[in-house]
């Protein structure tokens, strides 16, 4: 579309030059002032305060002058919406907060971090019931693979270290790859295993301080707080869904590895540190229960390529997995353990 | 009995033994001290642990010395409770050992949580379906009932001791005896109608809690098929006994040839080879019924177990320690009346006893745990480390340490029951028998009638 522009285009075939790029991004922007018009609020102050902000952007104007030149106007038009909201600009001064400090204090709004506006966008969405697929808290949580589908690719394994961050050693998802037969007529079958969150849980059982325990909505929690690891647990689990944590990292291969921690059972327990809690503990797979509170999928279902594993409510009879876990190809591991797993599998 | 001043010194009849003991107890110390300071530095990363196989040395140790120290009671009451003749002369060290063993025993479940900081945890917070939540209250129990008995025990020679000799042992036997000095008939049989008492409490709380108990925490194991049977907890308390009877055995030995130097009771000497070669032999008869039920089963997991157990990588521990030393060797030491009645058979079943019950104990907490719970998964694979060995030889320094500064300080032996043979003159004929085990050859001795102290 651009051969005419000149000989410099022509020489790298199919890619236009940066000016028609720019005008392309511009023609497909929206107008600023036709956008604003649409809100209740001032169109000049939006627009002299998006214009300023892209100076701070470019680093021609100072977020102290910024916030100290907008801060009355803006209290003045949004009002208690902008004194009760957190500014991400200002982070308590933490790591992320772009003003000085004296400039935090005068502002008229208030102080939080960008986690904090986060969870209070969720926290309204779910109390608002605006998103559908947050949670109500009566749920079950449930699982089902269907091993028709299960190719043994692994990544159920991978997202689940990635999202829950576990040492070396500790794994709560695995993939038990099994071949039968011989040559050349051989079949395989791949089993994940996350943690079969029972109903009758022999962990819960025999653990003597009680660090691990049944939650009503049926994920089996691990208290790192109270845990002694005694590993009696990991003895008494049928399907070695239990892994001991003996304070190995990551640090030779990713910088960093520790810094961030996954909040497991909704607990967030900062960077991962020698001596101090989950390690020397026992931990296994929660469902990703802190993903499930969001509304989100655990990462093992989220990022399976086949389709294969389901989450959800098994309370619920309309749901996707009580179905499946009705079907007259569900199964459980180790049925006659009496476990009762909230995890079944397709034949 | 000692009229006016009574000859009272329990210590090492030889001076230089006394030290080579200690200078032993001091270096297993220090390397045991590096050891847990390496464990505690490093954390459980310094153990051949893994997920696979998370039980490992540390266990097998604990349930060792929980079993010496039940089979080591369950000897006391043959004395205190049933009046077995005879045995009242090894019931103050069968107590004294069965603290100590207890102790030893804590140490190592304490050295194994992988957080060590919360080993009070289990008495904040509790778990009534948790076999091991209830053994660690009833260890606690056990302790009290068996440190009280040992006071009823020994009081009255505490007592004998306080107002006869003088000195710093005199002092500290005057504040055991918490201020009961009397050495009246009278107070003699309130202390045995006490001792009974508590003999009688402790025999249920042994038995079913402390050792039985220990047992069950391995039989409810469900996911492991090779605990997971009734008689694995009867088997408990059975090669608990037959630990127990060894040490005390072997204990009576070396304590009247390395401390008291008093003459040897045969009729005794006789009657615990006799109860040593009866739980041995139920010992085997019980693990061979268990084996047969395993295998009788076709159950692939046990069956396969059994199998490591046999003829595995570390079937050696089985068919040398456990059969040989723990079985075959002592049978035929104590076969003969005769050398049931000589101390150095004797002392040698013993020890070979107690050596062979580790075997015992291992072989009990590192088999299941080498097939995986679910096939697909990996097989574990586990052989201590360094620190490992280290760190136990340390515990049990400690326990020995212990038991050495009890033995040369309290009256575990009745005062008036033994003659004690001329401190100087030495040698019965028994004296010459001295040279068999390691512990009495290095001291050498006794009939140069040791006596440099």
């Amino acid at each position: 579309m651009s051969r005419a522009d000149g000989s410099e285009a022509a020489s790298v075939p199919s890619v236009p030059d940066a000016d028609v790029l720019d005008g392309m991004v511009d023609d497909e922007a929206p107008d600023p002032r036709e956008e604003l018009a649409k809100t209740e609020y001032r169109t000049d102050l939006g627009l002299a305060m998006a214009e300023d902000a892209k100076r701070v952007a470019k680093g021609e104007l100072s977020g102290d002058a910024y916030w100290e030149k907008y801060d009355e106007a803006a209290e003045a038009e949004f009002g208690d919406d902008y004194r009760e909201t957190p500014n991400p600009a200002i982070d308590a001064d933490g790591a992320r907060q772009t003003v000085s400090r004296e400039t935090a204090e005068n502002l008229g709004c208030s102080v939080g971090s960008m986690a904090s506006v986060a969870e209070s966008m969720a926290s309204e969405a779910g109390a608002e019931g605006e998103a559908g697929d947050a949670p109500a808290g009566d749920e079950k949580w449930g699982m089902v693979i269907d091993l028709q589908k299960c190719v043994g690719c692994d990544s159920c394994t991978v997202a689940c270290k990635a999202e829950n961050r576990t040492p070396p050693g500790v794994s709560y998802n695995v993939v038990m790859e099994e071949e039968h037969g011989e040559f050349p007529n051989v079949t395989r079958t791949n089993v994940p295993r996350p943690c079969m969150q029972c109903e009758n849980p022999p962990c819960v059982q025999v653990c003597p301080v009680s660090a691990t325990y049944k939650m009503d909505n049926g994920v089996v929690n691990v208290d790192y707080d109270r845990c002694i690891g005694c590993r009696y647990c990991m003895i008494a689990c049928p399907y070695g869904a239990r892994y001991f944590d003996f304070g190995d990292n990551y640090d030779d291969e990713v910088i960093g590895s520790g810094e961030v921690t996954s909040p497991e059972y909704g607990v967030d327990r900062g960077p991962r540190e020698d001596g101090k809690s989950p390690v020397g503990n026992v931990r296994k797979c929660s469902m990703c229960m802190h993903r499930l509170n969001r509304g989100e999928e655990p990462a093992c279902v989220e990022t399976c390529v086949g389709d294969a594993r389901n989450a959800g409510d098994l309370n619920d009879p309309e749901s996707e997995v009580s179905e499946l876990a009705e079907s007259n190809r569900s199964f459980q591991l180790k049925e006659s353990e009496g476990t009762d797993p909230n995890v079944y599998y397709l034949k | 009995m000692a009229t006016n001043t009574l000859d009272y010194d329990p210590g090492f009849r030889n001076g230089r033994f006394r030290v080579a003991w200690y200078a032993l107890l001091a270096v297993l110390l220090a390397v045991g001290g590096w050891a847990t300071w390496r464990r505690i530095s490093v954390g459980m990363a310094s153990t051949n642990l893994t997920s696979i196989s998370p039980w490992g040395a540390w266990v097998a140790f604990y349930i060792y010395f929980v079993g010496l120290s039940a089979g080591a009671f369950l000897v006391s009451t043959l004395a205190n409770v049933f009046e077995v003749e005879g045995l009242e002369k090894i019931d103050r060290d069968a107590l004294f050992a069965a603290i100590v063993s207890m102790v030893v025993a804590l140490l190592f479940v304490w050295t194994d949580l992988g957080r060590m900081d919360r080993m009070y945890h289990p008495f904040l917070y509790r778990q009534a379906t948790s076999a091991l939540s209830w053994e660690v209250h009833a260890y606690v129990a056990y302790i009290g009932v068996l440190v009280t008995e040992l006071y009823f025990s020994m009081r009255i020679d505490l007592a004998r001791v306080a107002e006869e000799t003088e000195g710093w042992r005199a002092k500290l036997c005057g504040l055991l005896t918490l201020g009961r000095r009397e050495t009246s008939d009278e107070s003699h049989e309130t202390d045995e109608r006490w001792l009974k008492r508590a003999g009688l409490l402790g025999i249920p709380l042994a038995v079913f809690m402390v050792h039985g108990g220990t047992g069950v925490l391995f039989a409810v194991a469900k996911a492991r098929p090779y605990w997971n049977s009734g008689l694995f907890p009867v088997i408990f308390v059975i090669s608990a006994v037959v630990s127990g009877t060894a040490m005390v055995s072997a204990l009576y030995v070396l304590r009247a040839k390395l401390l008291t130097g008093e003459r040897l009771d045969r009729a005794l000497m006789d009657r615990l080879g006799k109860l040593l070669a009866g739980f041995i032999a139920a010992d085997a008869a019980f693990t061979a019924i268990d084996a047969l039920i395993a295998l009788n089963s076709l159950h692939p997991h046990e069956v396969e177990t059994w199998l490591i157990v046999l003829f595995g990588e570390m079937s050696w521990s089985f068919w040398w320690f456990m059969v040989g030393c723990g079985w075959v060797l002592p049978l035929i030491l104590l076969s003969k009346r005769s050398w049931r009645r000589s101390p150095v058979p004797l002392t040698a079943a013993g020890l070979s006893v107690v050596a062979g019950i580790v075997a015992v104990r291992f072989n009990i907490v590192v088999p299941p745990q080498i097939l995986p719970v679910m096939e697909g998964l990996p097989h574990g694979s586990y052989f201590p480390t360094a620190i490992e060995w280290l760190t136990s030889a340390g515990m049990i320094a400690v326990g020995l340490l212990i038991y050495s500064l009890g033995a040369e300080v309290l009256p575990l032996r009745p005062l008036d029951a033994p003659e004690p043979t001329g401190a100087t003159g030495g040698g019965g004929e028994e004296n010459s028998a001295d040279q068999t085990t390691p512990a009495a050859a290095d001291g050498g001795i006794a009939e140069t009638g040791g006596d440099d102290r």
